[in-house]
């Protein structure tokens, strides 16, 4: 063990989450657990096999140590630790999703009533006829969540992002806080702290899905419109309930982050959060471009995603770099792969004004929220180091940063 | 078996023998029930002792009645499901005639741009 301390996160409750009965929630502690323990127990052991017999075998045939993922992969490819640590991330991923889809599916009629009944905060939703998904997102279920972003189409508009919403925050482990919010959280922590002069008064949060990470702003920049978009219609109507029922005006829109129908220069900030990774070679040069349209002149784009590969070690890509064949997730290795900076040049940034940089985690700031957030957990999960293979970096957020010239 | 647990993209395969791979996952969910039961035999002893009211004979002698019965049976069918999941997930993909080499091109395809 890694951690002298009992993950005992827990999220908190709100008008639309769905977390099922007693043996539900069980399955679902049962799977925070087994993440916990792969992650914190197996994957030493997966490094070990590795570096040693992995390794070896590898400099015997090439007589080198592997370069990259790629090389990584053909030296620990047949690895029976490795296969068995593979297997078993895989199982605990589907059950998951398996084990909230059984509490929805006894509870999803009394969520419908639930959302007729939620108070209004001033939020809106919209959907647009006839939008089209993007076949990045339609092609895989993405993160192996059944049906995937947009759902299946024989069940209520509720069911996927009630799937999503209590799902990720197994799938985090909790770190993003008792919300879900840490992401968005610590950009606008970001924003505040780097950009004190700066008073967005119009926010656009691209990929929002259920609006985890877009809520922060809605609280922290209450004299801000803020907007958020998505590509699933699933998605954004459960995100538009769960934000009424926590008290937060959001307008929400069904719409493809690469080409909006907002009017040029209608925003201050546009941010998003790990959105980048779920689209495509074709769609992130599109999404810079939309950014530099629709931002104001001295607007800032903000997308909180991933480092790229350039810096990390074989071992650490080769772990990263099996969420593409192991978890469903196209983009994710070539994403990284990707010259951002690059790419926000040719969308019209100046290369002076684009940089990378870490958004420290928010979670510090939760502390007090519920009673499982001690400030112990908050203080170790900041302290860590990034570990390949688990789920929250450490101590902060990979953001990618451009300001639109004046 | 519950169609709306199976995932699109093909199910990787992890062992030489795809009998390993139901295996392995069949142990997970095992796993998984049994640390349900524990949990919620934990609560009932917690609750016991609290209230001083059910003894190991009361469970012992207890009879379900039809209700329950049939409460049982219904979640032990559900528990097969998942148990047996990952077969489900084959025999879905089969139906769909779906493939790792379609799996590779998506990956393919969404990095060299064929794919919008």
């Amino acid at each position: 063990m890694t951690s002298s301390l009992l993950n005992t996160f827990q999220q908190n409750e709100h008008p639309m989450l769905v977390v099922g009965d007693a043996d539900d929630r069980a399955r679902q502690e049962f799977v925070k657990s087994l993440k916990t323990y792969i992650q914190q127990d197996i994957l030493p052991l997966v490094q070990n096999a590795y570096q040693t017999r992995a390794t070896a075998k590898f400099n015997k045939t090439h007589e080198h140590d592997p370069k990259d993922y790629r090389e990584a992969r053909e030296a620990f490819a047949d690895d029976p630790i490795f296969k068995a640590y593979l297997s078993i991330n895989r199982s605990s991923q589907e059950l998951q999703w398996f084990s909230v889809i059984d509490g929805i599916e006894g509870e999803i009629a009394e969520l419908e009533k639930k959302a007729e009944a939620v108070p209004k905060a001033g939020g809106t939703l919209k959907i647009d006829e006839g939008f089209v998904v993007p076949k990045y997102i339609s092609e895989l279920d993405i993160h192996c969540m059944p049906g995937g972003y947009c759902g299946p189409s024989d069940v209520s508009k509720l069911y996927t992002g009630a799937l999503y919403d209590r799902g990720v925050y197994i799938y985090a482990l909790g770190y993003m806080g008792p919300n879900n919010d840490d992401m968005g959280r610590s950009v606008c922590n970001y924003i505040s702290r780097n950009y004190p002069d700066f008073k967005p008064t119009s926010i656009l949060d691209m990929g929002c899905t259920v609006g985890h990470s877009t809520l922060p702003y809605a609280e922290l920049f209450p004299e801000s419109e803020v907007h958020a978009i998505d590509v699933s219609e699933a998605c954004v109507t459960y995100g538009h309930y769960r934000a009424e029922g926590l008290g937060l005006p959001v307008h929400f829109k069904l719409a493809n982050a690469e080409k909006t129908d907002y009017p040029d220069e209608s925003f201050d900030l546009i941010v998003s959060h790990i959105l980048l990774h779920e689209t495509s070679k074709n769609a992130m040069p599109k999404i810079f471009k939309e950014c530099m349209r629709l931002l104001k002149p001295g607007g800032i784009m903000i997308h909180a995603d991933l480092p790229p590969f350039d810096d990390m070690d074989p071992y650490t890509q080769l772990i990263l770099d099996n969420e593409t064949w192991y978890n469903n997730e196209p983009f994710w290795t070539a994403m990284r792969n990707t010259d951002q900076i690059e790419t926000a040049v040719e969308a019209g940034f100046k290369r002076e004004d684009i940089k990378f940089d870490t958004a420290p985690m928010a979670i510090m700031e939760l502390i007090g929220q519920s009673e499982s957030y001690s400030e112990d957990m908050a203080q170790e999960l900041t302290d860590r180091e990034f570990t390949a293979g688990e789920y929250a970096p450490g101590g902060g957020w990979e953001v990618l940063i451009a300001q639109k010239a004046v | 078996m519950n169609q709306h647990k199976v995932i699109k993209g093909k199910r990787p395969a992890f062992y030489e023998a795809p009998e390993s791979d139901y295996l392995m996952h069949m142990v997970m969910v095992l796993a998984q029930e049994l640390s349900a039961t524990r949990d919620r035999l934990d609560t009932l002893e917690k609750l016991s002792a609290q209230k001083n009211q059910v003894t190991a004979e009361e469970i012992e002698s207890y009879t379900p009645d039809q209700a329950t019965l049939e409460e049982r049976e219904a979640r032990r069918q559900v528990f097969l499901g998942n148990l047996f999941s990952v077969m489900n997930q084959e025999s879905a993909e089969l139906k769909a005639r779906d493939s790792k080499s379609r799996f590779n091109q998506v990956i393919d395809d969404i990095a060299s741009g064929k794919i919008d």
